[in-house]
């Protein structure tokens, strides 16, 4: 073998082989971005067990010729491409969240006050108000229902719709989600104390009535008949979602709650962050519409945040017992975190008022109320 | 260091936050629309012919599942019906949203030289509001409503009749020979039909948590009533005065030995009783209240695991 030989046998390698000479900028952008995700989710421990798998799914994707995102020769899905082909495409991990979180979910206090239900609905407000402004900006109408469901605040549920109806929207989606679930702390307080006076931060609710056992085994048969009747299209998030709770209730399967709750939810929850980080490719994901998408995210939480509260404002018209109007603001769902924003909201007031179950009804509600919107989008859409 | 990193986190987080609530204010929206590039919806049909009935089966925009629109003609002998790209007919003013079926380029033949042919469209994807527009380029303003008769028939299927004259103003090919070519599609609203349905699922996840609501209020009520029945029925068997337990002494002093043998035999008298002769009949032999006293003791140890309702208790 000549030198020229070896030579060009090194070129060749170097050329084909190796990321190096394939590298673009884009994909070098799209790294730097997984790096600040990382290291939100490390150092700043925002939604880390999402962020995560997320982040580290964006590294990895964007390195040239990795055989992760694509299909082999036969048509074979690579490693990623198989978790999110099996697992996102077929709509089955979300699905499995929704079982992991029902079997982790007390719903003592949506059972123990009921009328929080209502305002669980009126915090699906700016998913509604985001659906038009992304209309205006051109988006298609499926685009645009996967979009507003963001404000909804509940991950799982944002990417079940976007999987289903704008699957090349599902990287921005989530991340936009986790990310903004992850700021609520952030997002809600300036609206809450926009929307409500001193005098109403400091209104204090009746304790809780206590929900017997029996209630609470009752509760996911119940939810699942009326919801699944009028809106069958949410049956898989909604039944999953009361499946898991029953396993929890009924207290006879106990090693599947549990594994529910743990070790099939931390499983799933790797595949899903993996996969929705690995949609965001660089030719994909460096565009108009994923910016647009956290700029019309944010303005669906600050809507939704408004609604819930406006809401409990109504409410109180008609209520002898008159709410805390913070506690709307938990109707956004984001478990537990924006029921601890109410607490801490309250708290500022009035020291001595304890917000945070009265805070969960909401907060509960918006689970099912941003659930149920999702459903109301897939049967549009049907 | 540490403060630093923290300041600098912050205020990028709020500068985030700023930016996101501009961009969606300053965005330009014919650039952002214009970027977005490939329409993604883009229906495309697939045509089947039967007999004197053409049918197109195709996804719709915003749907997600497929739809047929069948054409028929009277008047004249239907030849083809093909899909038209919206492209050739965008028009300013004109949004492709609206026609969410896609165009179609309908030719006929077999008409009387300037007589009138009749087109009939029909799905139950159209609504009653569903109009049919015409696009004809030689003409001057080129999208035209084509006035279409919209009939309702059963099973939610509707009609769009249209009647097309030879050599009129919506025969495209603009001459008097007995053949009619006709290009357009079915129109709907899109931010009539986006706004309407928006507003009527909005509201529609009020009705579906009001009605969960209501039916939890109910359930919670008659949980309640149940509740408060047994606290009650346990108040009263506790406020009934207690019969005095007899007072249940051992005959006599014992030695502890003595006892335990006792305990023994009577232990293995019962499980011989409870494993053996089950088919055997036997008389439950007479046992005195101290006897029976720690079976009952014996028997509630042995029954709290098994017990469901301990067991929801507990959890």
């Amino acid at each position: 073998m000549s030198w020229d030989q070896v030579l060009e046998l090194i070129k060749s390698i170097l050329l084909t082989q190796t990321g190096i000479p394939n590298l673009d900028i884009g994909q070098v952008i799209m790294i730097l971005i997984s790096f600040f995700f990382l290291y939100l989710a490390v150092a700043k421990e925002y939604e880390p067990l999402l962020l995560v798998p997320i982040g580290f799914g964006i590294f990895l994707v964007n390195f040239p010729l990795a055989p992760l995102m694509g299909f082999t020769e036969h048509g074979d899905p690579q490693l990623i491409q198989a978790f999110y082909k099996y697992g996102v495409q077929w709509e089955i991990i979300p699905c499995l969240i929704f079982l992991g979180l029902g079997a982790m979910t007390d719903f003592g206090p949506l059972i123990a006050n009921p009328k929080t239900l209502i305002i669980g609905a009126g915090a699906q407000l700016g998913v509604f108000i985001t659906y038009c402004g992304t209309l205006f900006f051109g988006f298609t109408l499926k685009e645009a229902a996967s979009v507003g469901i963001i404000g909804g605040a509940d991950g799982p549920t944002t990417i079940y719709l976007t999987a289903m109806l704008a699957p090349q929207l599902l990287g921005a989606n989530a991340l936009a989600a986790y990310s903004y679930m992850a700021m609520v702390p952030l997002i809600q307080p300036p609206i809450m104390r926009l929307m409500t006076t001193p005098e109403q931060r400091r209104i204090k609710m009746r304790q809780l009535r206590p929900v017997s056992a029996k209630e609470k085994l009752l509760f996911p048969l119940i939810a699942s008949i009326f919801i699944i009747l009028l809106i069958p299209a949410v049956a898989p998030l909604m039944g999953m979602f009361m499946f898991g709770n029953f396993m929890r209730e009924c207290g006879v399967v106990k090693r599947l709650s549990e594994t529910a709750q743990n070790a099939m939810m931390n499983i799933v929850t790797i595949l899903l962050g993996l996969s929705v980080g690995a949609t965001m490719q660089a030719d994909v994901f460096l565009s108009w519409k994923p910016m647009l998408i956290f700029g019309f995210g944010l303005l669906d939480f600050i809507i939704c945040t408004f609604g819930g509260i406006l809401t409990v404002h109504i409410m109180n018209k008609f209520l002898k017992e008159k709410m805390n109007p913070l506690i709307g603001s938990a109707g956004v769902s984001a478990v537990p975190m924006a029921a601890r924003v109410s607490q801490v909201e309250g708290q500022k007031a009035d020291p001595d008022n304890w917000l945070i179950m009265h805070a969960m009804g909401p907060n509960l509600a918006g689970v099912i109320g941003s659930a149920s919107a999702a459903g109301m989008f897939i049967a549009m859409f049907k | 260091m540490n403060r630093l990193t923290h300041g600098f986190f912050k205020n990028a987080i709020r500068a985030w936050l700023i930016l996101a609530g501009l961009l969606v204010i300053l965005a330009p929206r014919t650039t952002v629309y214009a970027a977005f590039g490939e329409d993604l919806e883009k229906p495309k049909p697939e045509f089947t012919r039967e007999g004197n009935m053409i049918t197109a089966k195709l996804i719709p925009r915003a749907k997600s599942t497929s739809v047929s629109i069948h054409f028929t003609v009277s008047g004249g002998r239907l030849v083809n019906v093909e899909g038209m790209d919206f492209q050739e007919a965008a028009r300013p003013g004109v949004d492709n949203k609206d026609f969410k079926s896609e165009l179609f380029t309908i030719k006929i033949d077999g008409v009387p030289p300037g007589g009138e042919a009749k087109v009939s469209v029909t799905s139950d994807f159209f609504s009653s509001s569903t109009e049919y527009w015409i696009f004809n380029r030689n003409l001057k303003e080129p999208w035209m409503n084509a006035d279409a008769k919209n009939i309702s028939l059963p099973d939610m299927v509707q009609e769009l009749l249209v009647s097309v004259k030879d050599g009129g103003p919506f025969d495209s090919d603009g001459a008097v020979n007995g053949r009619i070519t006709l290009s357009g599609g079915p129109k709907d609203s899109f931010w009539g039909y986006a706004l309407g349905t928006l507003f009527i699922r909005f509201f529609g996840i009020f009705l579906v948590l009001s009605i969960l609501m209501i039916g939890m209020i109910l359930s919670g009520k008659i949980f309640q009533m149940i509740d408060k029945k047994k606290a009650k029925r346990e108040k009263e068997i506790q406020v009934q005065p207690e019969v005095p337990a007899p007072d249940i002494q051992p005959t006599e002093a014992i030695e502890p030995e003595l006892a335990a043998a006792v305990c023994a035999a009577l232990h293995l008298h019962f499980s011989g009783r409870r494993s053996g002769a089950a088919s055997s009949p036997s008389i439950t032999p007479a046992v005195s209240p101290w006897v029976r006293q720690g079976r009952e003791r014996i028997m509630n140890a042995r029954s709290i695991p098994t017990n469901r309702f301990n067991r929801l208790q507990n959890r």
